[in-house]
């Protein structure tokens, strides 16, 4: 005979079954998005890498050949190596704006309000929009930068920099900081406003210098907020494509071509869609690795240090 | 009642055949070919049954869009094609074959031979040209005043072309001797550089389009002459960045010279007036002239069900009214018989346009738009890089060995 214990046992179970059915039915929208929007194409994709698949005529299944095709392509190669040398100078270049802003807006000051704002602006500015507005800034003859220099006479012949490789670099990176630096600030900004006040000040009463503090307790108790901050900036590089397609159309001498443009070209230029799939594929997983390599060095996911 | 029946058939039917007389054709365009076609196809709705109607599509996209409304069905019954993609689409199989009403046109034979060339694809017929443009070499007569030139001599050979530009860029200021769209626009390029070597007798493809044969003593002289401009400052210093969009630049008063298209011939004339300028034939290295020939190639959908009416269409843009019309807004005839009748009365320097066309090429090759006129493509880098850069020999061998693997990947 089954006491009231167990009838008790048996309604608390039916109760948790149905709330994991309630649970399931309330991330069932998400994960429909995340079926339709996210799954579906990149199974498709992975199917099409495995064709020769034009854009016009019929496609042609060709097994992994496009995967083997890609080792050779020397015009791939130039485009990883490229996207590359690319995040590591804009993600140092934006952490190094970014965290000393962090850190002067953390503290209270007069207009602090204000200048958290106007260093946040450019964010809000579409990366295309922004792209158009420097093409304009760094113009040679009907642009800023040049004629500006010219007239201060810092140089004599107006210089045009979009022209040669390492002042159109230099122009893109400036750009890129100025626009994304702010939103990596707001970020760093979350993380150290997070940091319990007692626990710096336990550490002044025991002595410890500004720069220990920063060492020793400010970056470990950031570990998580960088680690979020890092990601996203290696990411949003990695995948790099509006600011040199609009700005210098791949670059003097076609030497700034990201990997996103390449498999842009190889899929709507050339109109070898098989390929460009097999190429974001394979972009896909370097993003995977990395993101993966990141978390690990951050030793995120372990509870405490 | 049976009489009746048949009556009230027969009077239905005539009257559903009626209805279809008329058809609703559509017809794409790409954007930057000026405004001749579509004022054909204004003056051919004015006055036919039939209705056209005309999408503009812009021209860096219209082979894509196009591409993908054949894959969806959505394919507009002609267009007006650039016509170096002619052979692609016609090799995908995406176009109607128009061979043997073509060749019962009476004026078959004089129509542009370049054009009839690239929509020929395998022995059969699938492009007719429409519109015909041929690079020119413009110069500033105002300009040409003030150095001491005479603004009426058309100059005849690159030396004397540098030698009118160091004159004009001696004038000081933002006065520049010659420009050219230099930072990686390779369809700029293909228009008014190559005539340079195809005068002197070498091009940049074998004639089956499978080799690449870029790299001549005839090129070499080419890219000097164009690299001693740059080096003697006498091209503005935003050439080295232009991938197009400055292209005209001759329009703004302080260029001296430089190769333009027939096109703009009628936009400086229309949208200019206060440019004057002269027209000649782009001389070669030698001295001999040449020219591209390019423009539009008019294309009908494989399996539109409206063939009949899109040829009627087609027709009335080759009688003389319809050339007339496309000449006024600045397309050469496509029919040579014609011609002289065509341009009579318009600006005479429509003229010289039309006389390129006898001298003038357009590269074949399915691979246009992967080697030529793609901003990363081999052509556009080669160009950039040839002229402005520091290494010839290597900006050479690279594009060689590039424009050769895309045509052998391809094959």
């Amino acid at each position: 005979m089954a006491g009231p214990g167990a009838i008790g046992a048996v309604r608390r179970r039916t109760r948790r079954r149905r709330a994991g059915w309630h649970g399931f039915l309330y991330i069932a929208p998400a994960m429909a998005l995340v079926i339709v929007f996210f799954v579906v194409p990149v199974l498709f994709t992975g199917w099409m890498s495995l064709h020769n698949w034009p854009l016009l005529g019929n496609s042609r299944w060709i097994g992994f050949s496009n995967y083997t095709r890609m080792l050779s392509d020397i015009r791939f190669m130039a485009a990883l190596r490229f996207t590359a040398y690319y995040t590591v100078i804009v993600t140092i270049a934006i952490f190094a704006v970014a965290f000393p802003l962090a850190l002067y807006v953390e503290k209270q000051r007069p207009f602090v309000g204000f200048y958290r704002t106007i260093i946040f602006l450019p964010v809000v500015v579409g990366l295309a929009t922004a792209s158009l507005l420097w093409v304009w800034l760094s113009n040679v003859d009907s642009g800023f930068f040049s004629p500006a220099a010219q007239a201060l006479g810092l140089v004599d012949k107006k210089p045009n920099l979009l022209a040669d490789f390492d002042m159109a670099f230099a122009t893109i990176v400036v750009m890129v900081v100025w626009k994304i630096a702010g939103f990596t600030m707001i970020i760093l900004l979350t993380g150290l406003q997070a940091i319990p006040s007692e626990l710096t000040e336990a550490a002044r009463i025991d002595g410890a210098r500004r720069w220990q503090r920063f060492r020793f307790l400010t970056l470990p108790l950031m570990r998580r907020t960088i680690a979020l901050a890092l990601i996203i900036s290696v990411t949003g590089s990695v995948l790099a494509f509006d600011q040199f397609y609009i700005m210098t159309s791949g670059g003097p001498q076609n030497r700034m071509i990201s990997v996103v443009y390449y498999i842009f070209n190889q899929s709507f230029v050339s109109f070898n869609l098989g390929y460009g799939a097999a190429l974001s594929i394979v972009l896909l997983v370097i993003l995977v690795l990395i993101s993966i390599v990141q978390l690990w060095l951050l030793r995120v996911g372990e509870d405490r240090p | 009642m049976k009489r009746l029946l048949a009556a009230t058939g027969l009077i239905s039917l005539c009257l559903m055949t009626g209805a279809s007389a008329a058809e609703n054709i559509s017809i794409w365009v790409r954007s930057g070919i000026g405004d001749s076609f579509k004022k054909v196809v204004e003056a051919y709705n004015a006055g036919h049954d039939d209705k056209v109607n005309l999408t503009e599509v812009p021209f860096s996209e219209l082979v894509q869009k196009y591409a993908t409304a054949i894959a969806g069905g959505q394919a507009p019954d002609a267009l007006s094609m650039d016509l170096i993609y002619t052979p692609a689409f016609a090799a995908a199989g995406q176009l109607e074959d128009l061979t043997d009403w073509a060749k019962a046109l009476p004026y078959f034979n004089s129509l542009s031979p370049s054009h009839v060339k690239l929509g020929t694809y395998d022995g059969h017929i699938y492009g007719l040209p429409l519109s015909v443009e041929t690079s020119v070499f413009a110069w500033n007569k105002d300009l040409y005043k003030k150095a001491g030139l005479d603004p009426d001599k058309a100059p005849t050979t690159w030396d004397e072309i540098e030698q009118n530009a160091e004159k004009i860029r001696a004038l000081g200021g933002e006065n520049y001797g010659f420009y050219f769209s230099g930072g990686g626009c390779g369809g700029c390029m293909i228009f008014t550089f190559t005539p340079l070597v195809w005068g002197a007798g070498a091009d940049i493809l074998s004639a089956d389009g499978k080799t690449a044969t870029l790299d001549t003593p005839q090129m070499r002289k080419a890219v000097d002459i164009y690299r001693s401009m740059v080096k003697k400052d006498l091209v503005p210093a935003g050439a080295a960045s232009d991938t197009g969009a400055n292209f005209l630049s001759i329009s703004n008063g302080r260029i001296g010279q430089q190769s333009i298209g027939a096109f703009s011939i009628g936009t400086l004339i229309t949208q200019y007036p206060d440019i004057h300028f002269g027209v000649t034939l782009i001389p070669g290295v030698d001295g001999n002239p040449s020219s591209f020939a390019g423009g539009d190639n008019f294309v009908i959908s494989k399996g539109t069900k409206k063939l009949d009416a899109v040829k009627k269409f087609l027709e009335y843009t080759y009688s003389l009214e319809g050339q007339k019309l496309m000449a006024k807004y600045g397309s050469l005839p496509t029919r040579g018989d014609i011609a002289a009748q065509v341009l009579e009365g318009l600006d005479p320097r429509m003229q010289v346009g039309l006389k390129a066309i006898a001298v003038a090429k357009t590269p074949y090759t399915l691979q246009f738009n992967d080697l030529i006129n793609s901003a990363n493509g081999p052509w556009a880098g080669f160009t950039n890089a040839a002229i402005f850069g520091n290494d010839v020999d290597t900006a050479f061998s690279n594009a060689q060995a590039e424009m050769q693997s895309i045509i052998d990947n391809a094959q």
